[in-house]
């Protein structure tokens, strides 16, 4: 049974967060990728959940963690995220674990599902619209453009915003009164960092260029590693990362350290 | 050309910013990016049309000869920019544009280094509690800062053309240029880290790798991996569920016979 009913406090926070969805590329950068975006969308609601500013700061740091989906599905994971954020407040059936592990597994197929969709598919139909009527010189081609593409995608990211926090609530509801809690947990556990395994391989990479040269015949270094194991320098990258942070340096360190030890690695060509 | 090259750096700014506030990528196809340049240098007539075939190219519609830039917007500002001020044909503006997808290229892998390092004053601003502050400067980044070394560079192409800027970003050493895409292909790897050291933990952490597999060794599409994870997160469930079930009713008898104890 889905939640029918906003009340006004629901209403004026959900429309905020709609304004905020905007700045999904905004502030973009390769290390939190859109969670500058993600924690904007999130402060009207954990400003409506949360009155200690404590507690409120503490929730804007942790939702501005690495964060990467598609422009307009991106509203409906915050849409999930709000009614997570209720639940963890009301009930406090719900840790920071849960809510970041159903995070992270819904952004990589959320992802693959918005680019076929409107990048594929209904850019497609809206260009060729368009490119119709603006080959004849016709403004109005240009004009259905942004209608059909720009104002679908606008529609869309408002009601996949309500429709992630109406059956999100509804969804934890029942879960919680099932006592599945720690179940759902784990299952939630086991999907994100599969995904994340995804996408580590897919977005981590290592670009070694380093070729030995014994007399005649040059060796590719990379080529070699990768046929120990496809990207296996990632995988060290990432677990080497992890253990630093485990550590406790922080991640400017780990910036400014991988851009120093790159460009002097590519001076001496091994980058 | 000066002015006209101000004039472009414009455009490039008002689409690019755009779309950063409303995320949806719109302004920046082709078909909205020529038209506004036209509109802004004078000629909106040849812009819509120029507009047309530009999208077209770029959606891979109608080819031309060679190959196609790889950055569509400011392709379509340079090639629009120069139809409009040396009368050249479109093929011929956007043959001249070529080169302006790899610059822009170079001018984004120099500036993701920067960005990177504010990810840190980013997390203390959001932990600060100034969420406004913290809004305007993201918008701030949106509008301007994130997009700013391309529009120079789209200036410095359309003031003083693109094969003098070609062979000025030329005569950079190439061992920075291949440093820093090393390190941007490698920051995201900060990112994750963050994330595995908060979600790992021993009893599941090993799924990490099935999901490495599938995208690496069988390369999979992410919808694909996502159903695989979403039945392995089922099944877990489901013995977990039991496990629990069985453990509660295991409780459950043997508070019944210590009651029944209780009553002898």
């Amino acid at each position: 049974m889905a939640k029918t009913t906003y009340s006004e406090q629901e209403k004026k926070t959900l429309r905020k967060m709609f304004w905020n969805s905007g700045l999904v590329f905004s502030g973009f950068n390769m290390v939190k990728m859109e969670g500058n975006a993600f924690a904007l969308t999130m402060a009207p609601a954990l400003e409506e959940l949360y009155e200690d500013q404590e507690e409120r700061n503490e929730a804007m740091r942790r939702h501005n963690g690495f964060f990467n989906t598609h422009a307009v599905l991106f509203s409906l994971i915050a849409g999930i995220t709000y009614a997570l954020e209720r639940q963890k407040k009301t009930t406090g059936s719900v840790d920071d674990g849960v809510i970041e592990n159903i995070k992270v597994a819904l952004m990589g197929p959320t992802a693959g599902i918005g680019d076929a969709f409107f990048f594929n598919c209904l850019r497609v139909i809206a260009a060729g619209i368009a490119i119709g009527l603006c080959s004849q010189g016709n403004l109005l081609g240009v004009l259905l453009f942004v209608l059909i593409y720009g104002g679908s995608q606008m529609v869309a990211r408002w009601y996949l915003l309500r429709t992630g926090y109406k059956y999100g609530t509804s969804f934890i509801d029942s879960v919680f009164e099932s006592g599945l809690m720690e179940s759902l947990t784990k299952a939630a556990g086991v999907m994100g960092i599969t995904m994340v395994g995804a996408m580590v391989a897919s977005s981590v990479n290592v670009k070694l260029a380093w070729t030995i040269t014994v007399g005649q015949t040059s060796v590719v270094v990379l080529d070699i590693i990768n046929s120990i194991m496809p990207g296996l320098l990632s995988i060290l990258l990432v677990f080497g990362l992890v253990r630093l942070i485990k550590k406790g340096h922080k991640p400017i360190t780990l910036v400014f350290g991988i851009l120093l030890i790159s460009i002097v690695l590519a001076f001496f060509g091994i980058f | 050309m000066v002015q006209s090259g101000l004039i472009c750096a414009f455009v490039w700014l008002l689409v690019q910013g755009i779309d950063r506030l409303l995320s949806w990528q719109t302004l920046a196809r082709p078909i909205v990016t020529a038209t506004l340049t036209g509109l802004f240098l004078g000629d909106l007539t040849t812009g819509i049309v120029m507009a047309a075939s530009l999208e077209a190219i770029f959606m891979g519609i109608s080819a031309i000869g060679g190959s196609v830039p790889a950055d569509a917007c400011a392709s379509s500002i340079v090639a629009v920019a120069y139809t409009i001020l040396t009368g050249a044909d479109v093929e011929t503006g956007l043959a001249l544009a070529m080169p302006i997808g790899t610059l822009m290229g170079s001018a984004a892998e120099m500036w993701k280094p920067v960005q990177a390092a504010l990810a840190p004053y980013w997390e203390r601003m959001a932990g600060s509690g100034r969420v406004k502050s913290f809004r305007m400067q993201v918008i701030g980044c949106g509008l301007f800062f994130d997009r700013l070394p391309q529009a120079i560079i789209l200036f410095a192409a359309i003031a003083f053309g693109v094969q003098g800027l070609e062979s000025v970003m030329n005569g950079l050493p190439p061992f920075i240029m291949s440093g820093l895409s090393a390190a941007s292909g490698m920051m995201t790897g900060i990112g994750f880290a963050i994330l595995i050291s908060m979600i790992w933990n021993r009893e599941i952490g090993w799924f990490f790798f099935i999901g490495y597999v599938f995208q690496k060794y069988m390369q999979l599409p992410t919808v694909a991996i996502a159903i695989i994870a979403a039945v392995m997160a089922f099944v877990y469930f489901n013995t977990e569920k039991k496990i629990n079930d069985a453990k509660r009713s295991v409780t459950a008898d043997a508070a019944e016979s210590v009651e029944e104890e209780d009553l002898f």
